[in-house]
């Protein structure tokens, strides 16, 4: 187990106004653990509690409740020990933009103990790792927004640390860089690195990850693998917008291949096992009842339907 | 911990040398007030000769440098705020005050050397001023880029905003400027103004250089300038770096 954490919380005292704070609970209650060498994410909108999370399991902020225990060791009394084992990369990428990223990458490797040689010797390693041999003496400023992420998880590397953080690492990204990036942070894992990442991207979350938590409300939702998080709601879902939606939402809801039916305005969702055959049999019955439907479409659940399932909402809409 | 704050400075340095022509701008607004300003002087001094007002005036022009050069230090720093940079060093193996010693290192020394170049130019137009003064203006000249860049990065790291620290900053360099004599010597304004100088840190500085470049080596205001700059310096610097130590949280 690479992390542990038990009850994380997190309250801020916002200043607001004069003499007046208000509490923000950011994280109410925590529980994660990530095994070695997997690629866990913390998946939820934005606002949810993902960042600071992190930034409490990274040693930036105390917890105001709750331990935890991050490559072996406490993020509170030793936090000095956990930041030696860890690369963390924030959202906001901390790359400087006056300077080379190949001298960022030197001075990151010497202030974390490394020799002269051994820090060149490193940073020559990453470049080609993330194909930046070629921009490494550019000043960052002048680089594409993909590069300088490729850069700055390059940085968050050096120290060639067992676990590391990534905090909403395709945000802004093209889907050409995205896709480069997961392939990036897949070879990682191959190589032993243990990956704890946040991301509001459910197809992220669903592609990349060997597990997740999805967080709402500073609070873990669901936790599982996608598949398992999916096969729990179902395995399709029939999307449905016609007149009548009361009224076809209790019809479906007694036909027993229907596992689950939510409603929206105008939007019936029906959650089936099997779309593919129990979809001749839903047509019949709402057309036996003389509801017109204006559209229909039959998907596989995806990690949105396990966020709509247990928080009531869209990921799309909950931002 | 002087390994860690060698690294940083060396990094800092790299970058000065692949953009060596910002720190020249600097030195130009002293040299501006030596070449044209300097000379509407003759009047103020005893013998109204150049060495003597040189002697004057170069030290206030130094000061200005700090003033206005390494006041601003921690410009480039609010930037490093935002954009992850301190976030990452933070959490780093770094020793937290080498981010701040290492920076604060590289400004001394772009600040004594543009000292040097300073009173090069007075040199030319006629200044004398033996060796040992010499020297101890470039240690004056030091201590007080230490003073002015930990305030600098005190105030970044506190304020985190440009408009912010660039208003305040010339908020206090004005009356600063004024109240230290860096012009014209305070000795010459009426009593309440001379008093009012004693309060300011600066004052004894161009004070200290005035009485180094008149050659007077056992004057008070040496040992009070370097006292106060350097009291100054290590209050700022502790502030500066519990500033950093709060950015996390």
């Amino acid at each position: 187990m690479i992390i542990e954490a038990h009850g994380l919380r997190k309250t801020f005292h916002a200043k607001r106004g004069r003499g007046k704070t208000e509490e923000v609970e950011a994280v109410r209650g925590i529980d994660l653990e990530v095994q070695k060498g997997e690629i866990f994410a913390a998946l939820g909108p934005n606002g949810a509690g993902k960042t600071t999370t992190v930034r409490m399991l990274a040693t930036f902020i105390a917890p105001t409740a709750g331990t935890a225990r991050v490559a072996g060791f406490d993020v509170v009394k030793e936090a000095a020990k956990v930041r030696e084992n860890i690369g963390y990369v924030s959202q906001a990428g901390g790359v400087d933009e006056n300077n080379p990223g190949i001298e960022q990458l030197l001075l990151a490797g010497r202030i974390a103990g490394l020799s002269k040689k051994q820090a060149q010797a490193r940073a020559d390693e990453l470049l080609a790792a993330f194909s930046l041999t070629e921009i490494a003496r550019r000043p960052a400023r002048t680089l594409s927004g993909g590069q300088k992420r490729r850069f700055s998880i390059a940085l968050g590397l050096v120290t060639a640390p067992p676990l590391v953080f990534l905090d909403e690492p395709t945000t802004g990204l093209d889907p050409q860089n995205r896709a480069n990036l997961w392939d990036e942070v897949r070879a990682l894992r191959d190589r032993g690195t243990s990956v704890l990442l946040t991301t509001h991207y459910l197809d992220e979350a669903d592609a990349l990850c060997d597990r997740l938590v999805i967080i709402d409300h500073g609070t873990v939702v669901a936790e599982g693998t996608p598949s398992s998080l999916k096969k729990e709601v179902a395995g399709d879902v029939v999307t449905l917008r016609l007149k009548g939606v009361d009224d076809a939402a209790e019809v479906l809801r007694a036909q027993s291949y229907v596992k689950e039916v939510r409603t929206e305005e105008g939007l019936l969702r029906a959650y089936l096992d099997d779309g593919e055959h129990g979809l001749p049999h839903l047509l019949r019955v709402l057309e036996e009842r003389d509801l017109t439907l204006e559209s229909i479409s039959l998907d596989r659940a995806t990690l949105d339907d396990v966020f709509l399932r247990h928080t009531g909402r869209s990921l799309r809409d909950a931002a | 911990m002087i390994r860690q704050t060698s690294l940083f400075l060396g990094y800092e340095l790299r970058f000065l040398l692949r953009n060596p022509v910002w720190p020249l701008f600097g030195i130009m607004q002293p040299v501006l007030y030596l070449l044209f300003f300097a000379p509407l002087l003759g009047k103020t001094t005893a013998s109204g000769s150049m060495p003597e007002v040189l002697a004057m005036f170069t030290p206030g022009s130094m000061m200005m440098i700090a003033l206005f050069g390494s006041l601003f230090a921690g410009f480039g720093m609010i930037n490093e705020t935002r954009n992850g940079v301190l976030e990452r060093l933070a959490v780093s193996p770094a020793w937290p005050p080498a981010i701040i010693l290492g920076r604060v290192a590289k400004d001394m020394l772009v600040l004594v050397i543009q000292a040097i170049l300073v009173m090069g130019v007075a040199i030319l137009m006629g200044l004398r001023i033996g060796l040992p003064e010499f020297l101890i203006m470039l240690l004056l000249m030091a201590v007080t880029g230490l003073f002015a860049a930990s305030l600098s990065y005190g105030l970044a790291l506190a304020i985190k905003d440009e408009n912010g620290v660039s208003q305040l900053v010339q908020f206090f360099a004005m009356p600063l400027t004024l109240i230290a004599g860096l012009f014209l010597p305070v000795s010459l304004g009426p009593d309440w103004l001379q008093t009012l100088a004693r309060f300011n840190p600066l004052y004894y500085g161009v004070e200290a250089g005035r009485s180094l470049f008149r050659g007077d080596l056992g004057d008070s205001t040496i040992p009070i300038a370097f006292a106060l700059l350097i009291g100054l310096a290590l209050i700022t610097l502790v502030w500066s770096m519990r500033s950093l130590r709060r950015l996390a949280a």
